[in-house]
């Protein structure tokens, strides 16, 4: 009895969670549609989390680049078919790492960040005070960077994309001896426009959901520091289980598997 | 003739299973001062936050003026009616990312601030300082300008003194004082501190288990026979 009890909290507490976030983005819409809007917040977030992930993210995108490269190398070589490692690079950067493993590490270190601030201003009661000064926290904290997380990840899973390719590019050229130009030639001609479209489709998905948890989690951190630290946590893996799973329904639906 | 500003009527608050405000009732004049005094997790800060707006009440009415019940409000006539209130905040609750001038442009954009920084005895020079460079007491004086920036019709002190040595804590007592007196705003503040009461209250009002205990004139405070009261002033528990 005590187990089936259990298990009906946790499933309410899911389902009330996820009611309670789809609530929060109905109200960011509304307040995005009734209240004024800071761009220069804006512009602030779109240089936090877009310009200043550009290292993590480049690392991220040429070592990824690289490793896959060799691991193509290692297998495709065993049946000569060394000459497709240019497209499983280029398919797999474009369509696939990138936008994912921008997004996770964006939600490390972004949507961390955003929770912890939002949730600092929580506890310290400086959100209370945004209210007695006439501005909306929704306006304010919010929307600017629910937006500036849409806007950021496909330049940066774009910019993964070019630094990805290359990482392959380098590995292949310079340590498997293949000819440059050969390897340019076959990755320009695999890659199509839908492999890259939907990656970028993809980085605004994800950057909607970084950022969308980071704020949801800080606005609802109780407590002191434990509590901001546990909202940061919450943001973080809300984020990568939600990233992967509609990295998935995203995957179905551009290829229609 | 005392001018009734707020009426607190019968209202309740819980927190999951804690009853925080328990049928309070209790009004709030123009142009008075009132001191809200009680043990801590007695729900005074619950019941600002109620009157202010900040957090829903489940049973019972608050009205404002002309407005007969706040909690009917729409979320856009919520943030006009909070606009009402200037807040000082128990610690202060400056917006720790930006410069003091910047904080204070949130109260009041057109403004030098030369003015309300005299009156708050900063200087001028402040405003360009973060702070988490500043002492609470100096970050509390801001946090008491941002709030009279507002102009506002209502202002709430929050603890005011908590945190401050006393001669810290007299100043700032004094300053309030001077400050409330000088631009005769009804204040409510929230407090365990008696020096805050004796200072600047008119009225106070005892908060116990939720309910208003004792509420009369400030001065009759230690002529008062509720045996509470008695042991809240003398520190006896």
């Amino acid at each position: 009895m005590n187990i089936i009890l259990k298990a009906g909290r946790i499933f309410f507490g899911i389902f009330s969670s996820v009611g309670e976030i789809v609530l929060f983005f109905f109200d960011c819409l509304k307040y995005s549609i009734l209240d004024k809007f800071y761009p220069k917040i804006f512009l602030q977030h779109l240089i936090k989390i877009g310009y200043n992930s550009l290292p993590v993210v480049g690392l991220t995108s040429i070592f990824t680049g690289m490793v896959l490269a060799l691991q193509s190398y290692t297998g495709f070589s065993r049946f000569s078919a060394e000459s497709a490692i240019p497209n499983v690079v280029v398919l797999s950067i474009t369509r696939e790492l990138a936008p994912v493993l921008a997004g996770l590490m964006v939600a490390g270190r972004s949507g961390a960040a955003i929770a912890a601030e939002i949730g600092t201003m929580k506890v310290t009661e400086q959100i209370d005070a945004l209210k007695t000064l006439s501005t909306n926290p929704y306006n304010y904290l919010f929307i600017p960077r629910i937006l500036a997380g849409i806007v950021s990840l496909p330049f940066l899973v774009f910019v993964g994309d070019i630094i990805g390719v290359f990482g392959g590019y380098l590995i292949c050229t310079k340590v498997l001896n293949f000819n440059p130009v050969v390897y340019l030639q076959n990755t320009y001609n695999f890659v199509q426009f839908l492999d890259v479209f939907s990656g970028l489709v993809k980085a605004c998905v994800f950057g909607f959901i970084i950022s969308l948890m980071g704020c949801y989690h800080g606005y609802n951190a109780k407590g002191g520091a434990q509590g901001v630290g546990l909202s940061t946590t919450y943001s973080v893996v809300s984020s990568s289980i939600l990233i992967l799973l509609t990295n998935y329904i995203l995957t179905s639906f551009f290829f229609d598997l | 003739m005392r001018k009734l500003k707020i009426n607190i009527n019968n209202i309740s608050k819980k927190f999951g299973d804690k009853i925080v405000l328990n049928r309070l009732d209790l009004k709030v004049f123009e142009s008075e001062s009132l001191a809200i005094i009680g043990e801590s997790g007695s729900g005074k800060s619950v019941l600002t936050k109620c009157i202010d707006g900040l957090l829903s009440f489940d049973t019972g009415t608050i009205s404002f003026d002309q407005i007969k019940n706040i909690k009917n409000l729409s979320f856009l006539q919520m943030n006009k009616y909070m606009s009402k209130f200037g807040i000082l905040f128990q610690n202060a609750a400056l917006f720790d990312s930006l410069t003091i001038k910047e904080n204070l442009m949130f109260a009041n954009k057109n403004d030098n601030f030369s003015e309300i920084l005299n009156e708050v005895s900063l200087p001028k020079s402040i405003l360009k300082e973060f702070p988490s460079n500043l002492s609470i007491g100096v970050q509390k004086r801001i946090g008491l300008a941002r709030a009279i920036l507002q102009d506002p019709e209502i202002l709430i002190l929050d603890e005011p003194t908590t945190g401050l040595d006393p001669i810290i804590g007299k100043q700032i007592n004094i300053l309030i004082k001077t400050l409330v007196k000088k631009k005769k705003i009804t204040t409510i503040t929230v407090t365990h501190d008696m020096e805050s009461v004796y200072e600047f209250s008119d009225y106070t009002a005892f908060i116990k288990k939720g309910k208003i205990s004792w509420y009369g004139r400030s001065k009759d405070i230690n002529k008062n026979g509720n045996l509470s009261l008695k042991n809240f002033i003398k520190g006896i528990y």
